[in-house]
Formats: C-alpha cells, structure tokens, sequence
C-alpha cells in the first residue's frame, strides 16, 4: 500500500481521512489484509505519520520523498522479497476496494507464469495502483527509479503485462455480483471526490448471530445491514462485541477486530467465544 | 499429617483375592500431581506392569480424587477414571461428575486402585467398614442406570455407585463407566473394568477431610459461584453445548459423512433452529421439548439440557453426542439421533467413539469394503441397528466395530484406514482439524488420542487471535498452553466450562490449592506442575510401545483438502502438520523423535 503521496489537491493527508468509522488506509489495509495469504506493507513517506493500522501490518519507510508511485512500488516490493512471489499494489485511497477485485487480479497473475503485471483497466483508465506485480520487479522498478524514469508505465515497457479490461475482470462471478461498475479502483484525489465517497453509504452485509450471542437481544437473523467494519455491524444489531463474542467474516476468517473492514455481499456470523464443548 | 484436601493415601484391591491394602502417597506426589488426571498418571505409571493388556488382570483401574473435592468449590465434585486404554494402547484418564466423587473420597482416600479380575461378575463395595466383594449375578445385563438403582435400593443410604452397562461386561473397547447419568466415557473405561468382572463400585462416605484455611476457601468459592453466573459460562447455562452445532457448521468446522465434509445440510434441523433461527438451538429439536436443565453436583453452572424423546424418554443433549450421531452419520433426524445417544447410555458405550466407527463402516460399505448394504450414511434405522449389534456383539459386524474403528479398519484393509477417523485409536470429536490447525496439533500430539478435553486448542482458533487455516508457531504455543491448562484443570479437578470466568488462571488456581492445602503454592509452581503431568503422560505411553508415528492425523484429513462456502480452500498438509509437530516437539524439551531426555524423565519422579 503506497500511502506516501503528496495529497496536494485534497490538502490534507489522505491516509488519515474517515470513512464511515474508519480511515482510508486502516480501510485499504484491511481490506488487503483479508485477501492475501502474505504481509501487507505500507509504504510511507521518510519520517510521515501514519493512522493506526490493523494488527501485523508492516511499516516500509520510502527512502526518497517526492519520486513518484515508482518509488514507492520499488520500495514495497522490496520490502515483500523472499516473503512473497507475487503482490496486489494499493494506493490509500480506494474505499470502495472489493476483496473480490484483490482476488480476481492476484488470481489471474498466480495463473499466468508468463506474466509479471496483472494490470487492470477498468473504468476506462489503466489502474497501476490497483494490480498485481511478480516482487522480483522490485530490481527493475529500482533501477528505472534512478534513471529517473518514474513513471509505471517504464516499468510496463520491459515486462509482460497482461491487461484486463472490465469484462475481463468481471469473468469473475463475485466480482460481477459484488463490485458490478467496478468501483473498487475509485480513488478520492480531491475534497470533492471524498465528500462524494463521504456521501455513499456503508456497504450491504449480512448478518447472523449464534448461541447466546442471539439470545441476548436481536433475532438470529439474518439480519441486511449497513456497515462498514465489525463493530459497526455488531452496532447495527446491538451485539455487545466484547470478549465473549468473536466474528466469523464469510464463514472462515474469526476476529475480534471491531476495525476489520467489510465489503458488500459479506457475511458476519457473530458466536460465542466460549467454544468448548 | 497430610496436607488439606487429602487422606494422603490411596486404596488398592486386588479383586481377584478380594483383599485390599492401603497405599501411602508421600506429599511431594501430591504436591506434584495435585490429583485426578495428574496423580492418576503417576499411580498408573507405579502400579501398572509395563506392557500388561489393558483387558486383563494385570492392568490397574483407579478412580483418582482431588484436592478439591468435597470443598464448596463450584464444578469441584469431579473425579478421573484412569486405566490403560483398550482403545489405544496407552493412558486414558476420562473425567466425571457426580456425588460418586465425594462419596468416593469420603471413604478416606485420595484414589481407589482396582488390580486383578473378580471370579464371577460383582460389585465392589468400599466404605468406613473396608472393601468386600458381593455377587452382581442378578445384575447382568442391565443398564448402568438400572444397576445404579437397583444396587442403591439393595445396599440403603448413603451408597453411590459407579457401574458398567452391557457392553463394559462384553468387553465394547469403548464402552464407559457410569454413574448419576454421567460417564466416565473415552477410552474404553468399562471395557477394563468389564475385563475385572466388576459390574459396580458403589462407596459409601466414612470419613471427613478438613481443608487448611477454611475461610480463604469459603470466600474463594463465594466468589467462583459469583463468577460461575457470569457470560463466561452463558453458552453453557442458557442453551447447552448443543449451541455448537449452528455455529461450527456456520464456519465449517462441524465434521460430516466421516469427515468428508465440514458442514451438514441437516444442522438447522437437527439444531430446532431454522436458517432465520440461527440462535435458536436447543430450545426445541423437532417437537420434542427442552424439559428440564439440571447440574451435576457441587455445580452452579449448570450445562445439562434434557429432552424428552416421544412421550416418555429424557435425554441429554450435548454437542458431541449429537454430532457423532448425527452428521458424523449423515442422519439429521433429531428424534433418531437423541434415540442413538439414549441407545449409547442404556448399552454404556461412548457416543464419540461409537459414532466414528458407525460413520467410517458407512463408508466402508458404501465403498464395498464392508458387506452390509443396509448401513448408509444418512439411515437413521441403520445407526440404531448397528448400535445395538455392538452392544450386544451379536453379529460378525457387531463384534468388528466393538473394537473401534482403528482395529476395524485393519481387519477390514482396502486402505479403509486412511479414513478411519481416529488418533492413536481413539476416535476424533466434533472439531474439524483442516479448518482448525491449532486443534489439528492439539488432537494429534495428545497423550489420550483424540480428545478435546486434553487439548482445547480449538480455543485459540476461535478466538480470532491466530489464523485457524494457516497453521504455524503461534498455533502450536497455543496448544502447548491450552494443553498445560487443562493438565491442570483435570487435576485439581474444576470443570472446563469454568475456565472462561478466570482472568489469570495459574495465578488463581494456585490461590485456590493453596486455600485448601496449606501449601504455598504459585502460579510458576503450577505452570512446572502442569508440564510435569504432560511429559509424565508421555513418558508413560512411551514406556507401552508409543511411536513417533502415533502423533499424527488420518490420511483423510492431510490429503483431501476442503473447499469452503466463502470460496477459500483448507488444506492441513502433512508438511505442515509435520513442522508444528516439530515444534510442539521442541517446545516441550523432546527430541525430534518426540522423546524426553533421561534427565527429564528422573525428574518426573516417577521412579
């Protein structure tokens, strides 16, 4: 996740912006977080605040300011080197990031040996800051940073790209059910893009509670909310969301993380902590 | 003198003679293994003739006391049963509750030790008046809830009896001790005391047991009590363990058809809740009623949820019953399956066990491995026959799944044993271990087999703390710790529903030991108490022909990956398993092969 841009047209640093109880870059990675299997680095200016971040994200420092998604991209690859083979690159302000977009384009780089970016180009523009990249471009993407060729598209040039256009994505049934117009890779580059962004409204989840979890006040359900983290979700049912209770996102991901972002379509099922039996 | 909480003494029968001595247990073994399923370990390891088959007369059965015991600590009337499983090969040490447990201690000792094999079917007889032998002739055959009411009315006030049903006297390698409508129940308990020819024990309370510091133990049960009313315990006071069902079929963890799926189509069904009625398990299984909840004694939690089963029958209805006899089978019909678990009481044999095997010789016959075209997965007729034809061994196949599925599978062959759903021979729970891999280690690796009483690493998958499909470090310090809790819960003994309501628990459970013994104990001390029992356990299946291959998980569960409603595949490779083994391995001072050094072992005091 690249979170060290200058944020020149929206004023103010994006990563630290709120959306819907959260912040953008909390949002984005812990959206990444949900998908991936590896580490979710941010990348960050030399010596930039950054908002708190989920449980296990590591900090890369950028160690040039001012150079560029490149840098930033080179900086985030290297710091994935021997973790991981393959990466999703993010910038911080997407809150409409599906975890189905993440899938779909890490699942068509892992499928493709003979391709190094899987490159979306959706809504009509080339998204670099929304696709997947093999970690060992990190050399390249260092190199081209020296030579002072900063844009991702020097990077393109010398690798093999495999572009996927909207339908392409939308081969992917969840992905078209879930994100139809692809809003995933909307950004906010400007206050006005985040008063519009502001002005959505938390995702459509579903909602299931188990055990005594139900027996305390709402109905087993399922219950269609709005929310755009865990805890809000618990909020929208009046779950007291404390240590007796955890959350199963879709089924299979358990957390206590009141923050833990969620998308459209997904499932919380709320249960009781106390398992045994 | 003996510390607090003890008679400083256990009492050893020889039924084959019919005498009995009186055995003293030094307090540095008390203080080492506390008591139950600790001190159970280190009397076994004592008296039990190494290598010695666990059906015949060389091979000890002991009912372990505790500390606690008879104390106004909640969940505190419990007791071990601990033998040499018939099941496994090694350690058992199944927990119950009930008033046998006071009663059984009030007879003036620490632990009940039975050798040998009585000369015709009895029941043995402990109390202020010594041990005898009387005939249980008139007994045969009977439940153990009939022998229970039968022997009480013979024998007047007073009298609490442990017994045995059908299948312990024809030796069911897994049939269960009981006693007040609980069981003593994994591994194969009333087998070996079947093998002693002892249809019952039953104990009458002759003495009194003073605790150190009376007022400490007073204001320490107060307050559990307090406690024990709390959320942590909610699941279990409100709705049973039965409230499982909906929640682990929700995040595919609930075994099915033998493991060859994590979720069951049936679950709302059998739960009484419909898909809108998530919550809503146990309040009602299919027009059959929540009757009653009850608590065994000296408990406030109170977990029992009883059913009535048609118009007359009672029943208790937990979690691993019902999903052994259910989904484990494929049946969903929750009349049949609370008729299954009410047919596994009368015969006395453990749900768990019988349900696997059932479930692996559906599989078995519908691979054509097994000639029994009527035992299909889903066939609620074909469940309770086969139950009845174990308990009574009435037929070739009955006799087969007598011996658990481990045994079985080896008879049967056609590499029915990648799918026979047992660790070390003892058949697995209700926790799927390739959507749970902190549990896969904790079943694998534990010294009872099976069994997630031992080893509630489960705990840790699903508190969100760790990723439960990606196995790894933080899995294995979380069975290490889950498992050190519960050597030390089974031996003092407090129940496991409990451990919820305790903040800082070595700490706390120090204070209470050291409340009723006078000792002053830490929570380091039982943090080395703990490992202490573990390793002893270990050291002692080593000593009965353990292998490094014993720690390990069926075939089934490392090469059939599951895919998840949310898309996702779960898979438990046996690299994976391999490397937390290894360090599950590490972690507990043993050598790569699983083995404790010399230096360990002498240290165990056991010699």
């Amino acid at each position: 996740m690249l979170a060290g841009g200058q944020s020149s047209r929206m004023g103010r640093p994006k990563s630290g912006l709120e959306w819907h109880g959260s912040t953008l870059l909390r949002r984005t990675a812990g959206i990444m977080a949900r998908v991936t299997s590896g580490p979710v680095v941010v990348v960050r200016a030399p010596g930039q605040g950054l908002p708190e971040l989920p449980e296990g994200v590591l900090v890369a420092d950028d160690p040039r300011e001012g150079r560029g998604p490149l840098q930033g991209i080179a900086a985030g690859l290297a710091a994935l080197s021997g973790r991981a083979e393959i990466a999703f690159v993010a910038s911080t302000d997407m809150p409409f990031l599906h975890p189905a977009f993440i899938r779909r384009v890490l699942g068509v780089l892992a499928q493709s040996e003979g391709t190094d970016v899987a490159l979306p180009v959706a809504r009509g523009y080339k998204q670099p800051l929304a696709a997947g990249y093999r970690v060992w471009l990190a050399e390249a993407a260092e190199r081209l940073v020296k030579e002072d060729r900063l844009r991702p598209a020097f990077l393109f040039e010398e690798s093999r790209v495999r572009t996927l256009d909207d339908a392409a994505l939308k081969q992917d049934p969840v992905l078209a059910a879930l994100d139809p117009d692809l809003d995933s890779v909307l950004n906010v580059n400007t206050p006005g893009d985040y008063a519009a962004a502001r002005a959505r409204p938390a995702p459509e989840v579903t909602v299931q509670l188990f055990g005594t979890v139900a027996k305390g006040g709402a109905s087993g359900g399922p219950h269609l909310v709005r929310a755009a983290t865990v805890g809000a979700a618990a909020d929208a049912v009046a779950v007291v969301f404390d240590r007796h209770v955890t959350a199963a996102l879709n089924g299979d991901q358990i957390t206590r993380d009141r923050m833990t972002p969620l998308a459209a379509g997904d499932t919380v099922f709320f249960l009781s902590a106390d398992a045994g039996g | 003198m003996p510390a607090g909480g003890y008679f400083g003494r256990a009492l050893v029968v020889d039924v084959t003679s019919g005498t009995s001595r009186s055995q003293p247990l030094p307090d540095g073994v008390l203080r080492g293994y506390i008591g139950g399923s600790g001190l159970g370990t280190w009397l076994l390891y004592q008296m039990g003739t190494p290598g010695a088959d666990p059906l015949g007369p060389a091979a000890p059965l002991a009912f372990v006391f505790s500390p606690l015991v008879g104390t106004p600590l909640t969940t505190s009337a419990k007791f071990a049963v601990v033998a040499k499983s018939p099941l496994t090969g090694m350690l058992t040490d199944a927990l119950a509750s009930s008033q046998f447990a006071i009663a059984g201690k009030l007879t003036g000792h620490d632990a009940i030790v039975i050798d040998g094999r009585a000369p015709e079917l009895s029941v043995l007889l402990v109390d202020g008046d010594g041990t005898r032998l009387i005939t249980a002739a008139h007994l045969t055959g009977l439940t153990a809830a009939d022998t229970d009411r039968r022997l009480r009315s013979e024998l007047g006030r007073g009298w609490r009896v442990a017994a045995i049903g059908p299948a312990g006297e024809r030796g069911v390698r897994y049939a269960t001790i009981s006693h007040d409508g609980r069981h003593a129940g994994r591994g194969g308990l009333g087998a070996v005391m079947g093998a002693k020819n002892l249809k019952a024990i039953a104990v009458r309370a002759a003495a009194k047991v003073a605790t150190a510091d009376p007022a400490a133990v007073l204001a320490a049960a107060r307050d559990l009590r307090e406690r024990s009313f709390g959320p942590a315990t909610a699941k279990y006071r409100e709705l049973g363990t039965l409230a499982n069902l909906l929640a682990f079929n929700a995040i595919s963890a609930l075994p099915s058809r033998n493991f060859q799926s994590a979720t069951f189509d049936g679950t709302a069904e059998l739960a009484g809740g419909a898909a809108g009625n998530a919550g809503g398990a146990a309040e009602d299984i299919d027009g059959m009623r929540r009757v009653a909840r009850s608590s065994c004694a000296s408990c406030t939690i109170g977990c029992e949820h009883i059913y009535r089963v048609g118009k007359g029958r009672k029943v208790r209805a937990e979690y691993e019953n019902v999903f052994a006899l259910g989904p484990m089978c494929g049946v969903s019909e929750p009349g049949a399956v609370l008729a299954a678990s009410a047919r596994c009481d009368d015969l006395g044999i453990d749900t768990i066990s019988a349900g696997g095997t059932i479930a692996w010789a559906m599989e078995c016959a519908q691979r054509g491995l097994i000639d029994a075209p009527w035992l299909r997965f889903g066939d609620a007729d074909a469940l309770l026959r086969a139950l009845d034809e174990i308990g009574a061994r009435s037929t070739p196949l009955g006799s087969l799944l007598a011996e658990g599925s481990r045994r079985a599978s080896a008879t049967v062959g056609g590499g029915s044993g990648a799918f026979a759903p047992h660790v070390k021979g003892l058949e697995m729970p209700g926790y799927e271990p390739r959507t749970l891999h902190a549990m896969a280690l904790g079943l694998a690796v534990n010294a009872r087999g099976a069994d997630h009483n031992r080893s509630g690493a489960y705990e840790a998958d699903l508190s969100g703390d760790l990723v439960r499909l990606d196995g790894g470090e933080a899995h294995v310090t979380a069975a290490v710790e889950t498992e050190d809790r519960a050597a030390v819960m089974d031996s003092l003994i407090l129940c496991k529903f409990l451990r919820g309501v305790f903040t800082d628990p070595f700490t706390e459970w120090a204070a209470l030991l050291s409340g009723v013994t006078g000792w002053d104990v830490t929570g380091r001390e039982l943090r080395d108490t703990a490992r202490r029992i573990v390793m002893a356990k270990r050291v002692y299946n080593i000593r009965e022909g353990w292998q490094p291959a014993d720690d390990w998980l069926p075939d089934r569960l490392l090469n059939e990956p599951l895919s998840l409603p949310s898309g996702r595949v779960a898979a438990l490779t046996a690299d994976r398993l391999r490397a937390m083994i290894g360090s599950y391995y590490a972690m507990r001072g043993l050598d790569p092969q699983g083995r404790p050094d010399r230096t360990a072992v002498d240290d165990l005091g056991l010699a």
